[in-house]
């Protein structure tokens, strides 16, 4: 029995084993981009929005269900709201297949850790774990291709109360307050977030069903003003939350039964 | 230089030494559930029933140090196959019998070595309770299929008398997580008793729950769920103090 003592660490092991780590692939496997093609499209699946916004005692995500290259919509089902684990969710705007890759391999360190150390990583090591990945995916991304940008959603419960942190392409970690955007349609959306704190007060202090509310409306005026991001009007965006009872999902119902409220009050 | 006679010698009293030890082990008892698959021990110290991957738990018998080394093997295992796979891929058979057996057999049969002093026992759930699995794996490498349930005790013939309550009380309907649990005491204590009480021949239900009583001063349950139908990330869950409190009250 050879066992490595990686102290939970999941680089370590997969290092060790000599299996491809998604944050250090080689970018000669991409060379056929810089060959001609424009960096930037048709391969990039960029666009969209996601949105985390805090209510009481937990954080909400929405995102919509949009995914395009260039001006193509590609797919209207992409899932872009993933849970880590039962306490942590991360939302990611930018290419579709790093992000994912990255997410498959942070699933795995965490659960990794949990069940080779017998206790949960922490909060700040889970958020040290992100910034490692994007880190070691930033020469894809200075490349043009694999730019991704995660929002990471967590129920702290030293604290009893949700987490909202956002990341920049090298890794850079920040905690906002009240929300949090990312994708094409996050930036024009961004002043609507703060006339909603100024006007009703802020987001941790409301209700699930407020904010999400809101955070269908915020979906609603993106997918308005910016191609790449799909409404909710032809396909149901994605809503999950985290709070004390861990990460569940908003269910479609619920949402229908939203949207019907708000479009009989328009 | 070893002839075949004192391999044969060595082989028989590495098996002795490694049994001798086995026998005062708590046994752990594997069911399968309608709604899930659970894994039962009593505990004097430490954790005994472990995660190992989506669907795999894991719990031994023996030197507590050979077991973390076993804990921790099927853990690289299994997290680094479903990583660069899926975890669809993770399977028992792969854990049990291509990862961890033919290590084992090479650990025991050479004489150079401590040879690890365990009997394991890993159970996979499935998407049906008659597609859950138990495997039972020996110090020697040696490992076998079961379904329904399984035992590891401190004896061969400990492991059989419980078995043979099991056969007897499961039924033909799978039964519920609530009818479950008191199988897996009185089964845990017949196996106990066995291995380490005075009467060899057959164990009452009488005398089990007596063992368990007893022993209970001393020890606490530990029992590790495998949930089946759940949305969350994670299926496994140690059943919470106060809930295994009632199943004690009325043995």
């Amino acid at each position: 029995m050879t066992n490595t003592n990686t102290n939970g660490d999941f680089s370590r092991l997969i290092a060790e084993h000599r299996a491809a780590l998604p944050m250090s692939e080689s970018l000669s496997s991409h060379a056929y981009v810089s060959e001609g093609m424009a960096p930037h499209a048709p391969l990039e699946v960029h666009g969209t929005t996601v949105i985390a916004m805090k209510f009481k005692g937990g954080v909400l995500n929405v995102g919509d269900r949009r995914a395009t290259a260039a001006n193509a919509i590609m797919y209207d089902r992409a899932d872009k709201i993933i849970p880590l684990d039962d306490h942590t969710l991360v939302a990611i705007a930018g290419a579709y297949g790093r992000a994912i890759e990255v997410t498959r391999y942070l699933k795995h360190a965490f659960k990794y850790y949990l069940r080779s150390q017998l206790q949960p990583m922490s909060l700040d090591g889970k958020l040290q774990e992100i910034s490692r990945a994007l880190a070691g995916n930033l020469p894809n991304a200075m490349s043009g291709i694999g730019l991704f940008i995660p929002v990471l959603s967590a129920y702290d419960p030293d604290m009893d109360t949700g987490r909202i942190f956002f990341y920049d392409a090298s890794g850079a970690r920040f905690e906002t307050q009240e929300f949090a955007a990312a994708g094409s349609g996050s930036e024009r959306i961004r002043g609507v977030f703060e006339y909603l704190i100024k006007t009703k007060g802020p987001f941790s202090e409301q209700p699930l069903e407020e904010v999400l509310q809101d955070g269908l409306r915020l979906l609603e005026i993106a997918a308005d003003l910016d191609s790449a991001t799909g409404g909710y009007e032809k396909i149901l965006p994605t809503a999950r939350a985290v709070d004390a009872g861990g990460v569940r999902e908003v269910s479609e119902e619920t949402l229908r039964n939203l949207i019907k409220k708000m479009n009989q009050a328009k | 230089m070893l002839t075949p006679y004192d391999f044969q010698e060595n082989i028989s009293q590495r098996a002795q030494y490694i049994e001798q030890r086995l026998r005062e082990g708590s046994p752990v008892i594997g069911i399968s559930f309608t709604d899930g698959l659970l894994l039962f021990s009593l505990k004097r110290r430490g954790r005994k029933v472990y995660e190992i991957y989506d669907q795999l738990m894991f719990s031994a018998i023996g030197n507590q140090s050979d077991i973390e080394t076993m804990r921790l093997a099927a853990i690289d295992f299994t997290h680094k196959e479903g990583y660069a796979r899926s975890p669809d891929d993770v399977t028992i058979q792969r854990v049990v019998g291509s990862a961890l057996s033919p290590a084992l057999k090479k650990g025991f049969g050479d004489a150079m070595t401590t040879p690890f002093v365990m009997r394991s026992i890993f159970a996979e759930l499935g998407p049906q309770p008659e597609r859950d699995l138990f495997y039972v794996l020996n110090y020697d490498g040696e490992f076998f299929q079961q379904e329904r349930f399984a035992v590891v005790g401190g004896s061969y013939q400990a492991e059989d008398s419980a078995i043979k309550s099991l056969e007897d009380a499961y039924g033909k309907k799978v039964p519920t997580f609530e009818k479950s649990l008191p199988l897996a005491i009185i089964a845990w204590g017949i196996a106990r008793e066995a291995a380490v009480g005075e009467g060899l021949a057959g164990v009452s239900e009488e005398r089990a729950r007596q063992r368990v009583r007893e022993e209970v001063e001393s020890a606490s349950l530990e029992v590790g769920v495998l949930e089946r139908n759940t949305t969350k990330e994670s299926r496994f869950r140690l059943v919470p103090h106060e809930t295994l409190e009632k199943y004690l009250q009325h043995l």
